[in-house]
């Protein structure tokens, strides 16, 4: 993709949380690009950055230093009240547990990020709808969150995501919440998106099934991007792992890693049916 | 103006909670306009008698402040030669009146005993609602405030100063709410109250009544024996000492009731804003401003604010005549102005509640809502 468009720009990013003794530094001086039509997957440990790097990429928080550039804009130059507008126009945001709102329909949870709850405004109305029944929920249109399954509100989340038309999705951990059916439909959803509609996605997540749908994975750890690392996947849950951290074990001859101990564990009570061998 | 999708949504999906909020307010509406078109009503009555005599100028003895505690005496002797003097005075007419305690089978009633000159009428009946406009020897005209009361009627006989007298007529306009005037002339008055050749007051017409007040100050201070008023001062003064140590009380309650009002309204909407915070997180999250969430949580208010205002001012209308039937002491007079006072007291309810939560809302991290 040699032409692509740059949608997003971290350069020289760094974020330390509280201050003296209690400083933490989540990003330690990282750079980082999304282009247009491409999805890249940050996985890494639990306590990484990934969340800290998405959030700062979508202008809900600021660096300690570094620049910032979405679609073109400058966020870091930006006053603290001209974010919102940033990330309402140009960034989609995708959760871990959807955070539609409860007591909105579906398609009044997508149409109000368009209208800004202002007007009723049929264009409005329309959009919201088009976008659900793209993401195969017309039938759903006038149901509550409580009455969709994790799937379709996860679906109804990403046609929020895209109600203006942004040109960077940031999600964490989109499929964390939906059995690995509902998940694998979610990521080939983001994938589609990033390259039909020429979105920038960005995925933060630990789960190995996402490399399919990925063009990039970077590894985060310790607040750094590496790209000398070595993963495998934990056959017990499925997590990428960092070879050289984890715990491991060899069987018939072939090495297996791990996330923690417990998997570990679960591995040894029963390895033919991890390890994938008829037992 | 259009109510938020969110702020409505949020209103009306939490039914029990928006009853508790409304129901707040409305009680403390209703409680506020409803004591204060009491007030209203008691000050109409309190005062009303002593500005309908038609009289421009009360006279009494010095010390004397007030209609219902009129514990003075005049004497009636020259006192036409020395008012012919003055060029300004057209008429005059001597009232007596006692308060005292007057009864019928038994039963005690508050009167205000009021001998009147039925030549000139000044300081009689206001109107006669029914018998005779003019009580003979014996007689009396009792307002109709007593027969409501007590049920008393034409045709029954009452006690009072000693006397049993035969109730002729029944009058309006001389209910003070804590008793009631009772009519009967000034020569049996006189005569009955052992007051021969005394008055309480003197009542003067005067010529032009535009000048009332300073023939009553030339009058007043040739004699530092009497005290005259004009008919207004009068009036207002009777009030004053009617109402004029309810005042603090009804002060006091309603202040309480403001305040109940405001916090229940508060709590309830600080409670909804405290549950929301998240989906606020989730609002500011998606490109939502601060500003936007007060107004999210400033219209909820409002709207509560209205509904509850509708629903205590609606009370106060409706339930206000029905009361007044079923206890007598119950004169309640809605003003429009008050009705109207109270929608600024109920808008500034909602701002102050409303405000309570925004410091709240200004401090939810977004950031909050990536965790899972
Ligand atoms: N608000 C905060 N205050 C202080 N420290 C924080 C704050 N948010 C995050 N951190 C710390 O910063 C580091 C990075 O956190 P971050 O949430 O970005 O990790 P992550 O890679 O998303 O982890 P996970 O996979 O568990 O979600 C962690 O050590 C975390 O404890
Ligand atoms: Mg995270």
């Amino acid at each position: 993709m040699p032409d692509r468009r740059v949608i997003l720009r971290m350069h020289a990013v760094t974020k330390v949380y509280g201050a003296g003794d209690a400083a933490v530094t989540a990003l330690d001086n990282v750079d980082f690009q999304a282009q247009a039509g491409e999805v890249v997957v940050i996985m890494g440990p639990s306590g990484a950055g990934k969340t800290t790097v998405l959030t700062i990429a979508g202008a809900l928080l600021r660096p300690t230093a570094g620049r910032i550039e979405v679609a073109g804009v400058d966020t870091t130059g930006l006053a603290e009240k001209e974010l919102p507008a940033v990330r309402r126009g140009s960034v989609g945001f995708i959760f871990q547990s959807f955070n539609l709102l409860e007591s909105l329909t579906a398609l009044e949870n997508v149409r109000l990020v368009i209208s800004g709850d202002t007007a009723t405004a049929r264009s409005a109305t329309n959009r919201a709808r088009e976008l659900l029944s793209m993401l195969g929920l017309a039938h759903r249109l006038k149901s509550l969150p409580k009455q969709l399954s994790g799937g379709e509100k996860q679906r109804v989340a990403i046609a929020r995501a895209l109600a203006n038309n942004p040109d960077l999705i940031l999600a964490d951990e989109p499929t964390a919440n939906l059995d690995s059916k509902r998940g694998r439909e979610v990521m080939h959803l983001l994938r589609q998106i990033a390259i039909e509609l020429d979105k920038a996605v960005v995925i933060v997540s630990h789960d190995h099934r996402i490399r399919e749908v990925a063009h990039r994975v970077v590894w985060l750890e310790d607040g750094r991007f590496r790209s000398d690392v070595v993963t495998a996947r934990d056959t017990v849950c499925g997590q990428v792992v960092e070879v050289e951290a984890a715990p491991m074990t060899s069987f018939n001859g072939q090495a297996f890693y791990f996330c923690a101990e417990q998997c570990l564990k679960l591995f040894e009570a029963n390895p033919h049916r991890y390890a994938g061998t008829p037992g | 103006m259009r109510v938020l999708l969110i702020a409505r949504k949020n209103l009306f999906s939490e039914r029990t909670r928006l009853a508790i909020s409304v129901g707040g307010i409305a009680l403390s509406v209703f409680l506020i306009t409803f004591l204060l078109s009491l007030f209203r009503g008691w000050n109409e009555k309190v005062g009303g008698f002593v500005e309908n005599v038609d009289a421009d100028i009360w006279i009494a003895r010095e010390g004397t402040t007030d209609f219902l505690a009129a514990g003075s005496f005049l004497p009636v002797e020259g006192v036409d030669e020395r008012l012919s003097r003055i060029d300004e005075v057209e008429r005059w007419s001597p009232l007596i009146v006692r308060p005292m305690t007057a009864s019928k089978d038994g039963t005690k009633m508050d009167v205000q005993l009021v001998g009147y000159d039925p030549v000139s009428a000044i300081g009689g009946p206001v109107r006669i609602e029914e018998g005779k406009g003019v009580p003979g020897p014996g007689e009396v005209i009792v307002d109709e405030g007593l027969s409501r009361r007590y049920g008393v009627d034409i045709g029954d006989s009452i006690g009072a100063g000693g006397r049993d007298w035969r109730v002729v007529g029944k009058s309006s306009g001389g209910d003070f709410v804590a008793s009631q005037t009772i009519f009967i002339t000034f020569d049996q008055a006189e005569e009955a109250l052992q007051m021969e050749g005394l008055a309480t007051f003197l009542l003067l017409q005067v010529t032009r009544p535009s000048r009332a007040g300073l023939v009553a100050g030339m009058i007043g201070n040739a004699d530092p024996a009497i005290v005259t008023m004009t008919g207004d001062e009068f009036a207002a003064s009777t009030r004053d000492r009617a109402l004029g140590d309810v005042i603090p009380i009804l002060t006091v309650i309603l202040i309480l009731a403001f305040i109940v009002g405001l916090a229940v309204a508060g709590l309830t909407i600080y409670t909804a804003t405290v549950e929301k915070a998240r989906e606020y997180g989730i609002l500011k999250a998606v490109g939502f401003t601060n500003g936007y969430l007060y107004r999210v949580v400033f219209e909820q208010s409002l709207v509560t604010g209205l509904l509850g205002f509708l629903l205590g001012a609606g009370l106060t209308v409706v339930l206000g005549p029905f009361t007044q039937q079923l206890v007598p002491q119950f004169v309640i007079l809605v003003r429009w102005q008050d009705v109207l006072g109270m929608a600024g007291f109920t808008l500034l309810m909602t701002l102050l509640a409303a405000y309570v939560p925004t410091r709240r809302l200004a401090a939810i991290d977004p950031v909050a809502v990536f965790k899972g």
